[in-house]
């Protein structure tokens, strides 16, 4: 662990871990509604909004977040009318934003750079200052997600049942697009625009292989996602590996463990 | 709850979606305490007619009430049961957890479940027959159990009426059998009003107090034998519908 002597080491461990830990909350949800591809779609979505904010000058963070969040609405908005299916909706924006992302990249070399630092990210660039924002974002994320949980997992298992029973559906449903929106924005500076879709469904594939409960998912969803984010950065130290990429090769590696610790478990029991 | 008013109360309901007209001026009251069907062939505007009740969409003209209030603003929950629920696959809720969900509109948001909830879960599992079940994953059960887990998950919320879609669609005939046997029972124990959506017409024939013949607009209603003699039945169906049981057959025969 000799890595963790290292701040930019330390702050990149801290980054990940509040990231990861939101992004595995958020990822139970993701994979109970079947909305994986959402976080393909809204990271790229986020794309053309930091393409938009480095040429108009505004802090392409803010412009991400803010694009980000629309895409959402308008994605969750053209789903809820039955028009065309989500991920139809997603094949549209996702495609639309990396185009308009390319065309304004071509504008200048220094646009250029910039993108490609979010289209892969950097986890071991943190700087002081950006923990403080991730804790803030993912402080309030995680709060958000702690008082709708229950709330949160009746819409994603039975949307017209959580509306017999009185609950708001349809703010929920924009509550929970709007999080997934900045939660994005949030991690596509530290793994990319690349891989942050999959730190929005590979933890909670891992819990779902092998819990047998909601709380275990959740448990098992927030700790692989912890131990992808240490195991990464120690084999990104270890043999000199893009970190973002070993977080989610060690996610994966967890997710295919699981499996067949699950497979294995099933045919016991049968 | 405006105990004057009937549980359910469509009022000359029209509803067109993209271009088409889905139900044409239905209109119907259903008092409390009663158990009717909704039947009539596909696309007859069955499920629609429940959607409307739940509020889920609204009709073009005309007016919805349940319980003399507007669909969605009722001081206690609805209950539905829907004709399944599709959580992908392996997703590890538990038949404890699904109940649990019936509970949420009366626990309020950012409140956790407390040990009234968990009694109240523990009851309805025992009532429906689940309670050996209930750590089992729902996804687990056969389709009559999850059937039952889902009326429980209903039941939980107090509700005064239950809305049931295609409820016995997929099940056979001893688990449509016990389904029937567990609502009636609801029906007299709870004195729940009970509204089913349904295409099997010899069982609701059996234990439905009144039918709702719907074909787009609503072509006959009242007890069970007036419904079925109807020559509206046949009409609606385009093909002779199944004999009940000792009861007067479609068309008015005797069987």
């Amino acid at each position: 662990m000799d890595f963790l002597s290292y701040g930019f080491m330390q702050r990149a461990l801290l980054a990940g871990s509040l990231l990861g830990v939101t992004c595995a909350v958020l990822a139970v949800f993701v994979v109970l509604r079947r909305m994986a591809f959402i976080g393909v779609g809204i990271s790229h979505a986020a794309l053309g909004g930091v393409a938009i904010g480095l040429v108009l000058g505004v802090s392409p963070v803010l412009s991400a977040t803010v694009f980000a969040v629309i895409v959402a609405w308008v994605i969750g908005w053209i789903t809820s009318r039955g028009e065309i299916s989500e991920d139809t909706a997603i094949g549209v924006f996702f495609p639309t934003a990396m185009a308009l992302a390319v065309a304004l990249m071509s504008l200048s070399q220094t646009y250029r750079q910039d993108l490609l630092g979010y289209l892969f990210g950097n986890i071991l660039s943190i700087r002081p200052s950006d923990i403080w924002v991730l804790a803030g974002l993912s402080g309030g994320s995680l709060a958000l997600l702690a008082v709708f949980f229950k709330e949160f997992l009746f819409l994603g298992v039975d949307e017209e049942g959580a509306r017999a029973a009185g609950l708001p559906v349809t703010a929920l449903h924009y509550l929970l697009l709007t999080l997934l929106a900045v939660t994005v924005v949030a991690a596509m500076k530290l793994v990319g625009v690349v891989l942050v879709s999959a730190f929005l469904v590979i933890p909670a594939a891992t819990g779902q292989s092998v819990a047998r409960s909601m709380g275990g998912m959740l448990a098992v969803s927030i700790g692989s996602a912890l131990v992808s984010v240490v195991a990464g950065l120690a084999l990104s130290w270890q043999w000199n590996l893009p970190s973002g990429a070993s977080i989610v090769l060690v996610g994966a590696g967890l997710f295919f463990a699981s499996l067949a610790l699950g497979l294995r478990d099933r045919r016991v029991g049968q | 709850m405006n105990t004057t008013s009937p549980a359910i109360r469509l009022d000359d309901v029209w509803l067109s979606r993209r271009g088409g007209l889905v139900l044409e001026s239905v209109s119907f009251e259903l008092e409390e305490g009663r158990f009717a069907a909704l039947i009539g062939p596909n696309g007859a505007g069955k499920t629609t007619c429940l959607r409307l009740l739940l509020g889920l969409i609204k009709p073009s003209r005309g007016s919805v009430e349940v319980f003399g209030r507007p669909p969605g603003r009722l001081d206690r929950p609805l209950g539905y049961v829907p004709q399944r629920v599709r959580i992908p696959h392996g997703f590890p809720l538990t038949v404890r957890e699904m109940v649990l969900m019936g509970r949420y509109g009366l626990i309020g948001i950012g409140r956790r479940a407390g040990s009234d909830d968990y009694r109240a879960v523990d009851a309805a599992l025992d009532k429906v027959g689940l309670s050996d079940m209930a750590g089992r994953r729902y996804q687990d059960l056969s389709g009559g159990q999850q059937q039952r887990a889902l009326i429980a998950r209903a039941l939980v919320g107090e509700p005064l009426l239950l809305l049931l879609d295609e409820p016995t669609a997929s099940l056979d005939a001893a688990a449509r059998a016990r389904f029937y046997t567990l609502v009636c029972d609801l029906q007299h124990e709870r004195g729940l009003t009970l509204l089913v959506a349904s295409h099997d017409l010899e069982d609701v024939a059996l234990h439905a107090d009144v039918l709702f013949l719907l074909d787009g607009t609503l072509r006959a209603s009242g007890p069970p034998t007036e419904v079925l003699a109807s020559p509206e039945l046949a009409r609606a169906f385009a093909f002779p519908p199944p004999h009940t049981h000792g009861s007067v057959a479609p068309g008015g025969d005797q069987s």
